[in-house]
């Protein structure tokens, strides 16, 4: 019985860890994109530099999103 | 200027008497058939009583209605004819009667659009006539954004864009008529769905069409290798967006609008309603899936 | 017993998901309007496009509170009370209405950021109006992807969760709860980076676009780019909310 409460517990934990932890990432890659945008305007000719840099910066915050997914899944996947 | 003041206050004045006095007959209904006792043709005002709960029924879940069988009227579901009713059932199980609505209302939406293209391609002169006029703007109007979008060689997706956007958009539009058993095509999930399907394969098409299988490929690892999956499913979440925003848009209009009509007696909100969700939002949205497919196939092919 | 609760959960859930997902649709139309009309009065001449454009963004941004609305009347009005229902259906009503509530507030921030900033373009350089809008309207529909994945939770909740058999334990029934509540934050609260990091871009987009018109598909191509990228966050809760209904 104890293992049963423990389960809802570990499911509705994986809910809140992966929601909450979609906020960072998420915000953070849009700031990144909006400032890159604004860059491109400025100097048009660096356009390739800055799109990959801006892919560079997303894909290391995307890093804490992946973390929050891994917890999430072996909240649900493990006794 | 006064004289327009005017105007509209009378008109807004003839509106709202009639409103009034159509409110008086609002339980009444014109059956037009069969008589049950006498078995004649014959045209009668019936007075219904139907509480909320049950129109809301009948417009969302009409297969529940006929499976519980408390029809006071059965021929007005089952299409006059228990055997159509019982192919459709074998057919689609739980579905019938939405999708049988389906089917009938996209064939003559289907046979208008073709009728209206050939009425219209008959009267084209030098001098253009009004109807002439209006299609050829509305045409080059999208032909500038495609010659922008995608560049002068690829002005031949012009007509796959209008089609698109003038078949949701009468679509949408056909809502406005408030004769029972027609319903928008686009308020079933399977019209938006298919749409989106159609949208996003035909920007894979031709995509690998321009870049090869292996560049195409290759284009999905674009900044790092190990994106591959999540571009894969990026794409499988195109397809998802775009056919559930105009499906979550007009079904919901159309859900808001029978609810909100009945709590206030179908007085005049039916109609403020109607002008915004069907109107307004059917042309923004029949633009914005326009304006995504292109945009979708840009990114892919553009010079 | 079970009936009680059954009501109280389909109220509770109908209640929030209006509720909530107004207040941020709300913010997002009045922060558009509030810059509109501040780059109405620095260019009056302008007023009639400045207007379109806000009553269209205004018009996009409203959808992620109409799919609320929707949910909500489908709660109260789809006959969900008709059969008796046990403790886990009764908690996936509460789990669809807080789905479509919390899931609608990033989207619609973004939304009224985006709109807000294009208006503002606008008033700078009303020549563009067109390409400012339509991109506008892009990123817009964009940044609603996320509102529209809480609507699939929602309706999954609502129209796919078996009622289980009488004589399961009420231990069972009380995993399944916390699966469908665990399911409506992730996507609820999922949906808050992306819908309003997607809109910061879209704005930003927007007023380069005004800016700059020639360059205008280095914006879009650069635009799309960063929001697929955010988008894969809202994939993720996507994905776990999908895991926590079906297993």
């Amino acid at each position: 019985m104890e293992t049963m409460i423990a389960k809802a517990a570990a499911l509705l934990g994986a809910g809140i860890c992966m929601g909450i932890g979609a906020l960072g990432p998420g915000l953070g890659e849009g700031y990144v994109g909006g400032k890159a945008c604004e860059s491109i305007g400025r100097a048009p000719e660096h356009a390739n530099l800055i799109t990959r840099t801006m892919l560079i910066g997303q894909a290391v915050s995307e890093s804490t999103g992946i973390y929050s997914l891994v917890v999430a899944l072996l909240l649900i996947f493990t006794s | 200027m006064s004289e327009k003041a005017f105007n509209l206050k009378k008109v807004i004045i003839i509106f709202f008497v009639i409103q009034l006095i159509l409110s008086f007959f609002l339980y009444k209904k014109v059956h037009i058939g069969k008589d049950a006792e006498t078995g004649k043709f014959s045209v009668s005002l019936v007075t219904e009583y139907e509480d909320l709960q049950e129109t809301i029924n009948k417009d969302i879940q009409p297969d529940r209605y006929i499976a519980e069988e408390k029809l006071p009227n059965p021929e007005q579901f089952t299409y006059n004819s228990k055997t159509i009713y019982n192919i459709f059932k074998k057919w689609f199980g739980n579905s019938a009667v939405l999708n049988f609505r389906l089917w009938r209302m996209l064939f003559f939406l289907d046979i208008f659009i073709i009728l209206f293209a050939f009425y219209v391609r008959k009267r084209i002169k030098f001098i253009p006539s009004k109807i002439q006029l209006l299609m050829e703007t509305f045409y080059l109007f999208l032909e500038d954004l495609v010659i922008e979008t995608l560049g002068e060689k690829r002005k031949r997706f012009t007509a796959y864009f209008v089609t698109l956007f003038l078949f949701i958009w009468i679509s949408n539009q056909v809502a406005i008529l408030p004769i029972p058993g027609i319903s928008e095509p686009t308020r079933n999930l399977n019209v938006p769905l298919g749409l989106g399907i159609m949208a996003v394969l035909v920007v894979h098409y031709n995509a690998i069409k321009k870049k090869g299988l292996v560049n195409y490929i290759k284009g999905y690892m674009e900044p790092l290798v190990f994106m591959l999956p999540l571009n894969a499913v990026g794409e499988v979440s195109k397809i998802i967006s775009i056919s559930f925003r105009l499906f979550g848009n007009i079904f919901g209009g159309a859900i808001i609008t029978v609810v909100v009509s009945g709590l206030t007696k179908y007085i005049i909100v039916p109609v403020g309603l109607n002008l915004f969700f069907t109107m307004f939002q059917g042309t923004i949205q029949s633009f914005v899936f326009t304006m995504l497919a292109l945009t979708y196939l840009s990114i892919e092919i553009a010079e | 017993m079970i009936n009680e609760y059954a009501q109280v959960t389909l109220f509770l859930g109908a209640a929030l998901s209006t509720g909530v997902a107004s207040i941020s649709a709300g913010f997002g139309e009045g922060q558009t309007a509030a810059v509109t009309t501040k780059a109405i009065m620095r260019q009056p001449g302008a007023r009639d496009i400045m207007l379109r454009s806000m009553l269209i963004s205004q018009a996009v941004t409203e959808s992620g509170a109409i799919f609320a609305l929707v949910i909500s009347l489908l709660l109260l009005f789809g006959g969900f009370l008709d059969e008796s229902v046990d403790l886990a259906k009764a908690f996936s009503f509460l789990a669809a209405g807080m789905a479509m509530g919390f899931g609608s507030m990033g989207p619609n921030f973004g939304s009224g950021f985006a709109g807000s900033n294009a208006c503002d373009a606008i008033g700078r350089t009303p020549s563009q109006h067109i390409p400012v809008t339509t991109n506008m309207l892009i990123g817009q529909a964009l940044s609603q992807t996320s509102a529209i994945f809480a609507l699939v939770v929602s309706l999954l909740l609502l129209y796919t969760v078996p009622n289980m058999a009488e004589n399961q334990e009420i231990l069972h029934q009380v995993v399944k709860a916390c699966a469908y509540f665990g399911a409506a934050f992730a996507i609820g609260f999922g949906t808050l980076g992306p819908g309003s990091g997607i809109g910061f871009i879209a704005g930003k987009t927007c007023q380069m676009i005004a800016r700059y018109k020639e360059k205008q598909s280095y914006f879009m191509r650069t635009m799309f780019l960063g929001a697929a990228v955010s988008e894969s966050t809202a994939i993720y809760s996507l994905v776990v909310a999908f895991l926590l209904i079906f297993m």
